[in-house]
This record gives structure tokens, C-alpha cells and sequence, in this order.
């Protein structure tokens, strides 16, 4: 059963961000799905919630400066059904088809995901390889954090207590840029993922590969990216001998532990096979298209 | 109405040294501890007879034995007040070694986690945690090993999953006036709730009232009274308020689970792969009650026995406690474990002889005139009806049995291969002479003015669409439109007494007896009319008028003398003489085999290791196919939890007796819709089959539908991959780890 708290909700951003500057005993409530769940496990005890998720300024998905910004407060259906995802956010798209269920994809909001700061959150590899930030909010201040910087641990991110992430942006990919995400649940739906893996490839022109990025969910403290892998591939042709490697590389950048979910050995063997995959189809998708 | 919630124990094993309830009771709540309740020990579930039934069981703990276990609980005027109060209560706990393995917990010096129980009203001492044990042997075992030509065996493991039924426990009590309590519990057996609660509260029966309540599922987690019942109503008790009391699921998911096993079996077989004979030794984990280990020590064998013909057979089997949730019945009562480790050597003696294991299968199976003893030693019938061989060979012709790879031939990334499974569950308990279990089963019907009908049995329906069956029943034995009979709600001081609806003995035990009563009262319909007809009884007999909607009394020599049954009844009423209505117990002599056959094909991944189910074939023997659409949904319901404990569900306890999920469904795995095979990929069908004890000819298929559903994914998986597993669930990760010894193996070759 859930413990006793107050709910505050405010009408607009700058009330939330009074009430949130009042103590430091408040914790943002958006869709509730992660947080509702640790109350009822007494795993987290504030007194008092401030809902957000009702706030239109936190809502909604638009074109700013040659960037993609996106609400905190957006839901993850949201993001599904989003033109301008859909064509910018491909991964994330992606990502947001596979998350949890229809239920939670209505409450759920890609603020809490990342806020939360869970290794296996499945917005964050393809946020990652979008290059997102993380727009960050208080009464009196302001800042902007690379998504690499925000989360730095399991369950810890750079967020003061007294911040709100008001927004998620990333800059608009190039023109013909490819994005892609895949998760591995113990199930097909309704699983947290036991891995996950997103990959951008940006430009591809000349049939080399000129950026390619690659992030990996649930294999270690954070989201992470593969950036020893990222280098090998950058520049040249996709062959299936650098894809194998750079998939080692991938599997090496890990620090899996193990968990109910599955073992650290068994999470590094499957992300050597599941890189060298998504590589692969990536590599025959892009000479198809040229074609 | 007041709402009550439990203090649960967050040890898994501790004595209670000390609560302090002051708080508790300075915000207004009534509060409950060891010391309030009854010092009666029983058993949640009494099917067992009294003298052979271990009770162990108090209705608070004063030493806990598991994690979750009840140890005070509270009421008050709302859940939220309750909820408060209940987490002011301080307990001091002396805590104990906790022992999760039934192996360690068996060693000397291993803590004790009982001093001793109730053996009937004797108290015996539990030695090295053992509950209990069980040695069957029959035929000349040494000479069958001996003469045999080949020997199989493997260990397997099995786990224990929690039964992930609808709606969690769940009780409201009302004490009465008159000192009773009515209740409203989810229950399997509104009767037995009775007697239990009588019995510890000391409330003579016809004071305590317990109503059927509609539930969604249950999978055996309520063929025992379930602990939030009695808890409620000594609450009730104490406050002489009406209390409700549900367990959150988190709290469900610590509270009961299947059996966990280890099964090592043998078996022997000549050349010509006649089967001579088997071995068996079983260690049940049954957690921290017993709650029937005794009868499951006997079925487990008895499973053995009745899956195939085994002249010789050498059993032992040992109930072992440990700190973790108590075991009970789910889904076949230790059926699926022993058909997964009995269908898995089956098909590894056939692999070995070289000869195709369906035909293995039908030149074994324990079929027509065979005799069955599923329930255990002292339940035996003769097999009666046998849709086997129609099944398998229809299957077999479905899935593309003969053209299914060589076992581990398949290369590549994904690997296809194909599985049978067969089984059966009983239909009921029920044998010639009364065993260790009681099953019977009753009912009335009665006749209404208007010529329909009410039925009135204790029967309860678990969403299987079971009461739907026993009106069909009473429709078809009446000659009365169905839409005219009418099953009327339930409880225990109107309806004689139902044991259970478990054991897949609804429609076979349950509608037995609607069709025993249904059958009495048209004697009673024949010879009343008679009366009115001027003629015999037995020159009378009935049929169903479609244009009248009505059942019509008719002699088919003389036309014009007729009575239609709303005529008949009205007059007995207008002419002030009675009720035409009768009464039954019905104990069925037979406990006849669901069959059920199960292929499925399967899609592994060999770099995830993931298992994808491309399609399933099923066949049911249950006789006379009462409802088509509730049967064929048993079977795919029976698909979807067979796959999960084939695939997904595991429920682990890490070394200090903690449930590693905490109980949160997220990482419990039960198998969701989109697991299933597609809709065109999965065909249930039936055997055209007559099962002469059952009424007008049905059987059971419940149980039946899961029993084999794991020993076909095993098969499956070792046909697509080359490798015989003999742990469940087989997990992605094992498939892998598998997958790579397999590869060095070869390497070193
Ligand atoms: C059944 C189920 C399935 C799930 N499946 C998945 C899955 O497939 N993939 C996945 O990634 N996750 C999954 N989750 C976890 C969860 O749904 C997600 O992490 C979700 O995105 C959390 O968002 P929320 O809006 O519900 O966050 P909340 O629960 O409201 O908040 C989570 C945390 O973030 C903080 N917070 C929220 N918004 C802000 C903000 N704007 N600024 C600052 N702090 C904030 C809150 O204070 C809280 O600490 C699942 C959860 C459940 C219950």
C-alpha cells in the first residue's frame, strides 16, 4: 500500500519551481510509474510530491534552433505517435514501441526515465546516440547537461533536488542519418530490458562510414557509449571483419553485473552478437539504398 | 465496514520474542497477535483425511518460517488508518539460520524448523526437517533393471512458481449476532473454509456461513483456506465490526507457490523399447507448511505409473521444509513435474533405440483397460476411454511430425525443432474405496412453477466456465431449456457439501453429482406426473418441446397424455402438496485420465538464446466436449502457463529466504499474450471419445491442458539445438551457457 504524502499540483512551471525551491523534502512526481512503485516499497519516502506531469509547458514535442526539444512531461506514447520523432528521433521511436506496456507508455514521461537514473531506462541509448541534453530548471538558475554527463550512477544523476529537467534536446540529425534500437527482455512485452543497444550512423556518402554511435543500456552503472568501438568504425568502409571487432569493442566497454534478470557474462556475450547484428543489417540497409 | 492488513515478517526464519501494539491501538485500531488467537494448529487444507493430515499451522506465527509470514494484524475504520497502525507495531525477533535448500536443510545439525507438528491429534517430531516420506514399490524392480537392455535417467529441477492467479487472497468477515460469521473468501471450497473456521474459532458450523464468490482464477491457490481468512475473521471476532482484508499483490506473491522438486528418475527398457521398469527418488521443497505433502509424496509416483505402463517400480519420496513460501497445489499437483522429467526420458530412450518416440509413446501409454492410479496408490480405476492414439496421430499430421529435423542437425543462427508432449490429469480423486483424499461431490435441483429449474451445488467456478457446464448438465438431464436453468448463488448453510472443484473434477465429480440429482428428481417428475396421468412412472418419460419452451411429460403410445412441466409444477403448488426437488452426494468410483497431447514447434536463437513458440498443436480427451469454446480456451490458457514454466517463470529466494523479486510481477515472467503463438498457428482440438462414468460421457481437461505442455518445449529445444535440459525454466542465459559447452565439446573433440 502506498504511505501517506502530500500532493501538491501546480498550475504552472514557475509555481512547480517555487514549490520545489521550498524544501528539500519534495520530489517531482510526472507519470508516477517508477515512483509510485517505490513508495509502495517504502524503497523512497518523500512527503511530498509536486505533480508535473500535468503541466503544459512541460508537454509536446517541437523544432527550436535546429534542434529537436522535447517536453519532460511528454509521455512515452507520446513519443511514439510523434511525426517529428519519428523522422529525427528514429531510435528513440523505436525504443518507445518497445517500452513496457500500453498502460505505462500513457503515464510514463521520458523526464522520469532519465531522471529516475536506471542503467536499463530505454530512452536513454538513443537519446545518447542523438547527442541529447538535458535542460535543467530551478527557481533561479538554469543549465543545459550532456545526457553523458546527467546520469552518473545507478539511481544517481547530476540533478539538484531543487531542479526540474523541464526538457530533452538534440540537434537535428543530418539528412539521411539512420537510427535504430533494439532491447532484450525476458519477455516480448512488458520487460525491463536485460540489454539494450542504439545505433546512429550519421553521413553515409562514399559508402564509408563517416559518424557512427553506438550506446549500450543495462550493461553497466549508466547508460553508456562504446566509444573505443565508435572510433574504429569511424571513417571507413563497414566490412563484416571491423564490425566483428568493433563489437568486441562494444562488449568490452561493459561493466555488466549480474542480476534477476540475467548474469554480467551472459549480458557481454549477447551484446558482442546483438552490436555485430544491428551493424550488419545497418551496413546492407545503407548499400541497399544506394542501390 | 472495517479494513484490516498484516504485520508479515520481514525474516525468514525467527521466533517472535516480543510486539509492542501500543501504538497501533493509540490511533484506534483493533490489533491481533499470537496471543489473541486460538492455540489450534491445523491444516489450510483439508482433503487429506484427518487421520494421515500434518497441521502445523497457527492462525498468527509465533515463530516465523518465512518471509511474509503473518505475525500480528490490525483493523481500523480505513486502509489508510490500517496501513499506519500496522507499521506502528514493533516486533522484536530472535532471529534464526534460515534454510532455503531442501538438501541443506536435511543435513545434521541443520537448524530445526519444527520441533514437532500434529500427525491427526498426535503430536510427532519432525527429525532433520523432514515432513514427511513415502516408499512404493511394485513388481521385481532389481530383475526388470537387470534383464533391461538400456537404461536412461536424468536429475531434474524443477522450481517454484507462484500461481499468479486473478485477484489476490482476499476475505470480508461479518460476525453475526447470533455469535457466527458470515464470510466471503476466494476460496476453492466454501465448505471446507467452513469446517476450518468452525473448528479454530470454536463456532458450531451452522453459525458460520461462508458464500461463494465469484473469482477469476486460482490455480490451486485456494483449494486451501487461504491465511488472510482466518486472520480476517479473528479480527472480525475482536472488533465485532465487518472486516475486509486483501493482500496486495506483492503480498500474494510471498504467501504460496507450486512444489518445488528434484526428481531423479530411471528408466528401463528392453530393445524393442517395451518398458520394464523405473526408479524414482523425489525431494520435495514444500517450504514452511505442510500443506498436503503426503498425498503429493503419493501422486508423484502415481503420475509415474499412469503415464506409462511400468510393471516395476521403485519409489521414494521426502517432503522436506525449508524458509519459504509453503507449497501447494498449482496446476496439477506435482503432475507437470514428474510428466516433464518422464516425457524428457522418453524421448531420450527413443533417440537411443533409435525408434520414433510417438511410437514409443503408443506401445507404452497406460490406455484402454489399463489400470490407472494417478491420485495414488489407493485411488485405482480402469481406463475407460482413450482418445490417445487420435490425438497423437492428428497432431502428429498437424505439425509436420515426420518431417521435424534430426535431433541438433540444424545450423545457423535460429534453429527450428518440434516436441511432443503427452499427459493427462485425473478427472477427480474419486476410486472404488475411499483413499487418503476425500472427493464428493453435491447438488439439488428443484423444479419451479414455471418449468425451469434452480441448481444449487457448493461448486465454485474459477473462470473455467465450470457452473456454465453443470447447467448444461441439468439442462440435458431434465429435457428444460438451458436458458431456462439457472445456477443459484452459494453458500454453506443452503447447499450440501462440494469437497473441492480441484483435481480437473468440476464437470466430471461436480456435474456428476448435478447429474445424479438431476436424475432423482425426474424419477420424482415421472412419478408425480403419473399421479395426475392416471398411469405408471416408468410409461412416462420426457422431452424438451422447442415450441413450448418448455420439458413436456409424454407417454409415446397414448399422444394426448401429456403434462408440460410448468403444468405439472403449478399444481403440486396450487394443490398445496410440494416442491419437486432433489437432493444428492455423489462420490465418483473412477478418476478416468484427461488425456492431453501437446506439440509444439519451436524458433531458438542461438545468440540470444531466446525461445520463440512458432506453433502449437493441442488435443484433449476430456469425453463429451460439454462447452467447445470454455474447453478450448482450458487448453490455450493450459499452453500459456505451461510455456511460462517451461520458459520464464522462476520464483528465487536468495540464501537469507528472501523472494528476489520482492514479490513485483515486473520480473516474475508469467508469459503474456504475446508469447502465444499467433492465433492461426494454434489449433486445439478434441478426441472423439466417451467416457462411460462421466455425465453423458465428459471428463476433466483443466490440469490436464499444462501437465505436458514443459516436457514439449524441453523436446522441442533439444530437436531444434541438439541439448536435453533438465531445469526449468530454461532460460535465455542457460540456453546460451549450454549452447557454448556444447561448442567446446566439440572443439576438444
Ligand atoms: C510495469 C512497468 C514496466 C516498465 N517498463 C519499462 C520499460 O520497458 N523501459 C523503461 O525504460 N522503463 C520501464 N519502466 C519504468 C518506468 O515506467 C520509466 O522509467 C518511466 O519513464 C518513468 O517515468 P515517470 O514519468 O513515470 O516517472 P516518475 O515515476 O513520475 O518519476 C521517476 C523519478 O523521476 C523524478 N522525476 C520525474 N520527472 C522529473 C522531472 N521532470 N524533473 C526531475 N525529476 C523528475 C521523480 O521525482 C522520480 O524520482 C516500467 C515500469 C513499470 C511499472
Amino acid at each position: 500500500m502506498l504511505p501517506e504524502f502530500e500532493l501538491l499540483m501546480p498550475r504552472t512551471l514557475p509555481e512547480a519551481l517555487e514549490m520545489m525551491d521550498e524544501s528539500s523534502k519534495v520530489m517531482p512526481l510526472a507519470g508516477g510509474t517508477n515512483l509510485l512503485v517505490d513508495l509502495r516499497g517504502r524503497l523512497s519516502r518523500p512527503q511530498t510530491l509536486i505533480n508535473i506531469g500535468g503541466l503544459d509547458e512541460l508537454r509536446g514535442v517541437r523544432v527550436e534552433d535546429g534542434y529537436i526539444v522535447v517536453g519532460s512531461a511528454a509521455t512515452i506514447a507520446d513519443l511514439k505517435r510523434n511525426a517529428l520523432i519519428a523522422k529525427h528521433g528514429q531510435a528513440l521511436r523505436q525504443a518507445a514501441t518497445v517500452f513496457a506496456n500500453p498502460l505505462i507508455r500513457n503515464r510514463a514521461t521520458i523526464g522520469g526515465n532519465l531522471a529516475y537514473g536506471s542503467p536499463a531506462a530505454d530512452a536513454a541509448p538513443p537519446l545518447l546516440v542523438l547527442g541529447a541534453e538535458v535542460e535543467l530548471l530551478s527557481k533561479d538558475t538554469r543549465r543545459t547537461v550532456p545526457l553523458e554527463e546527467f546520469i552518473t550512477g545507478v539511481r544517481k544523476t547530476v540533478r539538484h533536488p531543487r531542479e526540474l529537467i523541464t526538457a530533452i534536446r538534440w540537434p537535428i540529425p543530418p539528412e539521411g542519418s539512420v537510427g535504430v534500437f533494439r532491447k532484450l527482455g525476458l519477455r516480448k512485452a512488458d520487460a525491463i530490458s536485460v540489454l539494450s543497444i542504439a545505433v546512429m550512423l550519421l553521413h553515409m556518402d562514399t559508402g564509408d562510414c563517416d559518424q557512427l554511435r553506438i550506446a549500450l543500456g543495462a550493461v553497466a552503472p549508466t547508460p553508456i557509449r562504446a566509444a573505443a568501438a565508435e572510433d574504429l568504425l569511424d571513417g571507413g568502409p563497414l566490412t563484416p571483419e571491423v564490425i566483428a571487432q568493433a563489437a568486441q569493442l562494444a562488449s568490452e566497454a561493459t561493466q555488466a553485473i549480474g542480476d534477476i534478470r540475467g548474469s554480467a557474462a551472459y549480458r557481454k556475450r549477447v551484446i558482442t552478437a546483438l552490436v555485430q547484428r544491428l551493424l550488419t543489417n545497418l551496413a546492407k540497409d545503407t548499400k541497399e539504398k544506394k542501390h | 465496514m472495517l479494513h484490516g492488513r498484516v504485520l508479515s515478517s520481514p525474516y525468514a526464519h525467527a521466533h517472535v520474542k516480543r510486539i509492542d501494539t501500543s501504538a497501533a491501538k493509540a490511533m484506534g485500531a483493533v490489533v491481533i497477535t499470537f496471543d489473541d488467537i486460538p492455540t489450534v494448529r491445523y491444516n489450510e487444507r483439508i482433503i487429506t483425511i484427518p487421520s494421515v493430515l500434518h497441521k502445523d499451522h497457527y492462525v498468527l506465527a509465533d515463530k516465523v518460517r518465512r518471509m511474509g509470514e503473518a505475525v500480528a494484524a490490525v483493523t481500523a475504520e480505513t486502509e489508510e488508518l490500517a496501513e499506519r497502525a500496522v507499521r506502528a507495531i514493533k516486533v522484536e525477533y530472535d532471529v534464526l539460520p534460515v534454510l532455503t535448500d531442501p538438501i541443506e536443510a536435511m543435513k545434521p545439525g541443520a537448524a530445526p524448523i519444527y520441533d514437532t507438528v500434529l500427525l491427526g491429534e498426535n503430536e510427532i517430531e519432525i527429525d532433520h526437517n523432514i515432513a514427511c516420506d513415502r516408499s512404493i514399490e511394485q513388481g521385481n524392480v532389481d530383475r526388470a533393471f537387470a534383464e533391461a537392455d538400456l537404461v536412461v535417467e536424468g536429475t531434474f529441477n524443477l522450481s517454484k512458481v507462484y500461481h499468479a492467479q486473478m485477484e489476490t487472497k482476499s476475505a470480508i468477515c461479518r460476525p453475526e449476532p447470533n455469535g457466527g460469521l458470515t464470510v466471503w473468501p476466494t476460496t476453492q471450497s466454501i465448505h471446507n473454509v467452513r469446517i476450518l473456521l468452525g473448528q479454530i474459532f470454536d463456532i458450531p458450523l451452522s453459525k458460520v456461513n461462508v458464500k461463494r464468490v465469484p473469482i477469476g482464477g486460482t490455480f490451486g491457490s485456494s483449494i486451501q483456506m487461504n491465511p488472510p481468512i482466518p486472520i480476517c475473521a479473528a479480527l472480525a471476532l475482536k472488533a465485532h465490526r465487518p472486516v475486509k482484508l486483501t493482500l496486495t499483490r506483492e503480498e500474494d506473491a510471498h504467501d504460496h507457490t507450486r512444489y518445488g522438486e528434484q526428481i531423479h528418475l530411471q528408466l528401463a527398457a528392453k530393445k524393442d523399447g517395451t518398458l520394464t521398469g523405473a526408479k524414482m527418488e523425489a525431494i520435495v521443497d514444500i517450504g514452511a507448511h505442510n500443506i498436503q505433502a503426503y498425498s503429493f509424496l503419493g501422486v508423484t509416483v502415481g503420475w509415474l505409473v499412469s503415464l506409462y505402463k511400468i510393471p516395476s517400480v521403485r519409489y521414494h519420496g521426502t517432503a522436506v521444509y525449508t524458509n519459504k513460501a509453503p507449497s501447494c497445489a498449482m496446476q496439477g499437483f506435482g503432475n507437470p513435474q514428474v510428466t516433464f522429467a518422464t516425457e524428457s526420458l522418453i524421448e531420450e530412450l527413443a533417440e537411443k533405440l533409435d525408434i520414433d518416440s510417438l511410437e514409443l509413446r503408443l506401445k507404452n501409454y497406460v490406455g484402454m483397460g489399463d489400470t490407472f492410479w494417478g491420485q495414488g496408490p489407493l485411488v485405482r480405476s480402469i481406463v475407460n476411454s482413450d482418445g490417445v492414439p487420435e490425438l497423437l496421430h492428428r497432431g502428429a499430421k498437424a505439425i509436420g511430425w515426420n518431417d521435424r529435423p534430426k535431433s541438433g542437425s540444424e545450423t545457423g543462427r535460429f534453429r527450428s525443432g518440434i516436441g511432443l508432449g503427452r499427459g493427462f490429469h485425473t478427472s477427480g480423486a474419486g476410486a472404488p474405496q475411499p483413499g487418503d483424499v476425500i472427493d464428493f461431490s453435491g447438488a439439488m435441483v428443484k423444479l419451479n412453477v414455471d418449468g425451469s429449474v434452480d441448481v444449487i451445488t457448493a461448486l465454485m467456478d474459477h473462470g473455467g466456465g465450470t457452473l456454465e457446464a453443470l447447467n448444461r448438465i441439468a439442462s440435458e438431464a431434465l429435457c428444460v431449456p438451458l436458458d431456462k436453468v439457472n445456477m443459484a448463488p452459494a453458500e454453506t448453510c443452503s447447499t450440501v457439501y462440494d469437497c473441492v472443484t480441484h483435481a480437473t473434477r468440476g464437470v466430471y465429480a461436480g456435474g456428476g453429482a448435478v447429474l445424479k440429482a438431476a436424475t432423482t428428481l425426474r424419477e420424482e417428475i415421472l412419478t408425480t406426473a403419473a399421479h395426475y396421468l392416471n398411469t405408471q412412472a416408468h410409461a412416462l418419460t420426457l422431452r424438451l418441446d422447442e415450441e413450448l419452451g418448455q420439458g413436456v411429460v409424454y407417454t409415446p403410445s397414448i399422444p394426448d397424455l401429456t403434462m408440460t412441466l410448468s403444468e405439472l409444477a403449478t399444481r403440486c403448488w396450487s394443490e398445496s402438496w410440494k416442491t419437486i426437488a432433489a437432493v444428492e452426494s455423489y462420490r465418483p468410483v473412477h478418476c478416468p485420465p484427461a488425456y492431453v497431447t501437446v506439440f509444439v514447434e519451436v524458433k531458438v536463437d542461438t545468440w540470444t538464446g531466446l525461445v520463440h513458440t512458432v506453433k502449437a498443436v493441442m488435443g484433449s480427451d476430456c469425453g463429451t466436449v460439454i462447452c467447445p469454446k470454455m474447453a478450448i480456451g482450458q487448453l490455450e490458457g493450459g499452453l500459456s502457463k505451461g510455456m511460462g514454466y517451461a520458459l520464464y517463470e522462476s520464483n528465487a529466494w536468495n540464501t537469507d529466504g528472501q523472494l528476489i523479486s520482492g514479490g513485483y510481477w515486473i520480473d516474475s515472467k508469467t508469459s503474456g499474450i504475446s508469447e502465444s503463438p499467433r492465433i492461426d498457428a494454434l489449433a486445439a482440438s478434441f478426441a472423439h471419445s466417451y467416457e462411460p462414468s462421466g455425465p453423458f460421457g465428459a471428463k476433466g481437461i483443466g490440469e490436464a491442458a499444462m501437465n505436458p505442455v514443459a516436457a514439449a518445449y524441453a523436446n522441442a529445444i533439444r530437436n531444434a539445438i541438439g541439448i536435453r535440459f533438465y531445469e526449468l525454466p530454461i532460460t535465455p542465459e542457460r540456453i546460451l551457457i549450454a549452447l557454448k559447452k556444447k561448442e567446446r565439446m566439440h572443439e576438444q573433440e
